[in-house]
């Protein structure tokens, strides 16, 4: 096997934080909110680099770090719009904080949605829970560019009807040319949409040329596994589908070892993967 | 909706059957229009109706006291409603209901396992892809009861 | 396995004169580490004279065993490795990575000048050159270069040492890392009874070799280091078939011995923590009391920990069996698609520090026999 390289440049000192300012705090779904950071320093965001589908980590000196996908590429001095769910310490003293106060940012890092890749392409697009969040970049890159792909889906499953997320943005990405296809879990009385797990949808949706299709996507990995195997039995190849994994990330330069899953650093060689080279470590228990 | 209705033999369940196993059962099936909001049959129903759904949208619903109306799946096109008559097992486990405008090829239960008892080759064709489109619904409902996305309480 | 040694030849150093390479390297603001005997093993400390080396002693290590016993002569390095490692100095077990203080702009994030000691490393092993090698692959050759361990292993000096006794758990021969140093090192040493044969890699090794009373290399001299390097080979006898070994641990990750090895492991980390190329880490909070100034610190973790593998909700790896599956076929099979070696050295250490002597070329083999 070659040696694995990352396309990202080397930093300097990969441990440093850049101090990043919050300039607004989104609340999308109940415990989910979207932070939006500018760098400090207008150096710092002169030299940051994105593209869909990375993460920063998030430090909250004192508390800890995060690993978070990027749900939208930065503004002008920058550092990108982060999707977040309270789901322990750092994230709950994330909730506690307000504009205007600083945390560190060390990114963006990882391999991103393969969006060279997908010219052309009918573009089918699965996301379960908060694993839009790193969709959305991708979602809006593709948007801003729109005439060169085919048709383009977007599937999303949650488990209810008010945690399904960036809801008040559906209409704007359909009327850009998206198809946006929702379901939830666990229906509320006024619920007339779509109930079941999302692998249904996938299952549903017309793929007029299979060939051309690609699938890319995030969410449990439970989801992914039976997404990836509804589309597989379609016709749509391993090597034209896409996920995001996620792992325990510490140092997220493959120096601290803790986000390995076989071979593969998550947060170097990932978090995106072509299916092909990971659906077999995903299919071994407690890997 | 009008222009897109596929033939039964078109449906996920008609194109899984061999050809002359679809067209000895063609002439059993009928096409039925149910419009959005229409109940197609209720829980506890003693209907004698297998339906292909060829169009629309149909949710499935069970009736639990003390919490009304649970919806539990929505159903599309390619999906059966109605298997506990053709199996025999007795009357209806949920209500169906209409979401969309929908399309249903329906047949007798009983007549198509006349037909299986009949003819036992393409009773197997007919029953395997039965099982089949039930073991696509169970694994669907697996996943629904992992309830992945359940909120986490975690310290780290 | 000539080559290296053209380029700057070797010399002899007597006995009695050992003493004289120390101090040669203080005086060139070396920081000597080097083995010595500490509650009962050979471990590597900052050293500052010949007397603090385990003159005379040896070790007997078995699996779960290590005893420190004395020799019949006064041989200095006639022994093999122990709980220590030379990781420590270039990869240190508790390190500040940066600073965070609490400003009225907010947070201001620092970087920790990484002022290290120039090492000099004393006495390392032909397998322990190798597991150098390894973990230069992972902090330096990547896509993103640890500042720490670079700004200790730039201006590190090392000094070699040809094994001339094995011990029991020794496997370096099955991994091709010794016993004899090759590569890796600027000066090795022979011990015979009457001094050193010096062997001269670099021009830095030469800059020492030049401060001590050395002599021309003699025939019979040459000969005798021979015979000693030859005892080392001799008395390896634990053996590790690796033909295929990525493959076979890798399409054999369900394999019943798994379970087998998990009801023996007590995740205890041992393995982990003195084996020389392991390099797994965690970072730290390390705060005053108010919270206005906080460090990062990187700390040595393992694999083993169960919270190792924590994501929102539980670990991953909850199990033992799931656990050591993942050190061994790191060690043995991914490190190789990672880094295109081995992560194993063949130094034994994980097996004779195993508290309940789990033998990983013995678990290797039990999966080869019934895969």
């Amino acid at each position: 096997m070659s040696t694995r390289s990352n396309t990202n440049a080397p930093l300097d000192n990969p441990w440093q934080a850049r101090c990043a300012v919050i300039e607004s705090v989104t609340a999308e779904t109940p415990g989910v909110a979207t932070y939006r950071l500018r760098f400090r320093d207008p150096q710092d965001a002169q030299r940051y680099r994105f593209r869909p589908g990375q993460f920063n980590m998030l430090y909250i000196p004192g508390v800890g770090e995060i690993a978070i996908s990027l749900s939208a590429a930065p503004q002008i001095g920058g550092a990108g719009d982060h999707t977040i769910r309270v789901v322990g310490n750092v994230t709950r003293r994330l909730a506690a904080l307000a504009p205007g106060e600083t945390l560190g940012v060390r990114g963006a890092f990882g391999v991103g949605w393969p969006v060279a890749d997908l010219r052309g392409a009918d573009v089918v697009i699965v996301a379960g829970g908060i694993g839009l969040a790193p969709l959305r970049s991708l979602i809006y890159d593709l948007i801003s560019q729109r005439s060169a792909f085919g048709r383009i889906s977007v599937l999303h499953g949650a488990r209810t009807p008010d945690e399904l997320l960036y809801s008040r943005e559906y209409p704007s990405w359909e009327a850009a040319g998206v198809t946006v296809q929702t379901t939830v879990d666990r229906a509320r009385p006024d619920w007339s949409g779509c109930v079941g797990v999302v692998t249904m949808l996938v299952d549903r949706l017309p793929l007029p040329n299979v060939p051309a299709t690609a699938l890319l996507m995030c969410g449990p990995e439970v989801m992914m596994k039976y997404v990836a195997r509804g589309a597989i039995a379609r016709g749509v190849s391993t090597a034209r589908i896409w996920c995001a994994l996620e792992r325990n990330m510490q140092c997220a330069v493959g120096l601290c070892g803790h986000c390995q899953l076989g071979p593969e650093f998550i947060c170097k060689d990932g978090p995106v993967f072509r299916y092909d080279r990971v659906a077999s470590l995903l299919s071994v228990e407690r890997l | 909706m009008g222009d897109d209705i596929p033939s039964l033999a078109s449906t996920t369940f008609g194109s899984n059957l061999p050809p002359d196993v679809v067209s000895a059962l063609v002439g059993l099936f009928r096409e039925q229009s149910v419009p959005a909001g229409a109940t197609i049959f209720r829980e506890g129903d003693d209907t004698d109706v297998l339906s292909v759904i060829a169009a629309g949208e149909v949710s499935l619903e069970m009736d639990v006291p003390g919490r009304g109306r649970q919806r539990l799946l929505s159903l599309g096109p390619g999906d059966l409603l109605g298997w506990s008559p053709l199996l025999g097992g007795g009357s209806m486990t949920a209500s169906a209901t209409a979401l969309q405008d929908s399309v249903l090829y329906i047949a007798s239960a009983h007549e198509l396992r006349a037909c299986c008892e009949t003819n036992r080759e393409l009773g197997f064709y007919l029953m395997h892809e039965v099982a089949r489109s039930l073991g696509r619904r169970l694994l669907a409902t697996r996943l629904q009861m992992l309830d992945l996305f359940c909120p986490v309480n975690a310290e780290l | 396995m000539a080559g290296y040694a053209e380029t700057h030849g070797a010399r002899f150093l007597q006995v009695d004169d050992l003493g004289g390479l120390i101090d040669a390297l203080r005086s060139q603001g070396y920081t000597v580490v080097g083995p010595t005997i500490d509650q009962g093993a050979i471990v590597y400390r900052e050293i500052s004279s010949a007397a603090a080396l385990p003159r005379g002693w040896t070790d007997e290590q078995q699996p779960g065993v290590y005893r420190l016993t004395q020799r019949e002569d006064n041989a200095y390095f006639g022994f093999s490795v122990g709980p220590h490692s030379w990781k420590q100095f270039f990869f240190p077990p508790r390190t500040t990575l940066t600073t965070a203080d609490r400003t009225a702009d907010g947070w201001e994030f620092g970087d920790v000048e990484q002022a290290a000691p120039r090492y000099a490393l004393l006495g390392v092993r032909a397998c322990e050159l190798a597991a150098i090698a390894v973990q230069d692959r992972v902090f330096l050759e990547g896509s993103y270069i640890d500042p720490v361990y670079q700004a200790r292993r730039d201006g590190a000096l090392i000094v070699a040492v040809n094994c001339t006794q094995a011990a029991q758990t020794c496997f370096c021969t099955s991994m091709g890392t010794g016993p004899r140093c090759t590569a890796g090192f600027d000066l090795a040493l022979t011990e015979i009874e009457s001094g050193f044969l010096i062997e001269i890699a670099t021009d830095a090794g030469q800059a020492i070799a030049d401060l001590l009373p050395t002599n021309a290399v003699e025939e019979p001299q040459q000969a005798s280091a021979a015979v000693a390097r030859q005892k080392a080979v001799d008395q390896i006898t634990r053996r590790m078939d690796t033909s295929g070994i990525r493959d076979l641990l890798m399409t054999n990750l369900n394999h019943a011995r798994w379970d087998d090895v998990a009801a023996r492991c007590l995740s205890c980390s041992n393995c982990t923590m003195v084996c020389p190329t392991c390099f797994c880490a965690s970072v730290n909070e390390v705060t005053d009391l108010q919270g206005d100034h906080v460090e990062r610190e990187r700390v040595w973790d393992s694999c083993f920990q169960l919270n190792f593998s924590y994501i929102s909700g539980g670990a991953v790896r909850d199990q033992i069996r799931s656990r050591y599956r993942q050190w061994l076929t790191h060690k043995l099979a991914t490190w190789i698609d990672q880094f295109g070696t081995s992560g194993c050295v063949g130094c034994g250490r994980c097996i004779t520090w195993c508290p309940v002597g789990i033998d990983l070329t013995a678990e290797v083999a039990a999966i080869r026999e019934t895969s």
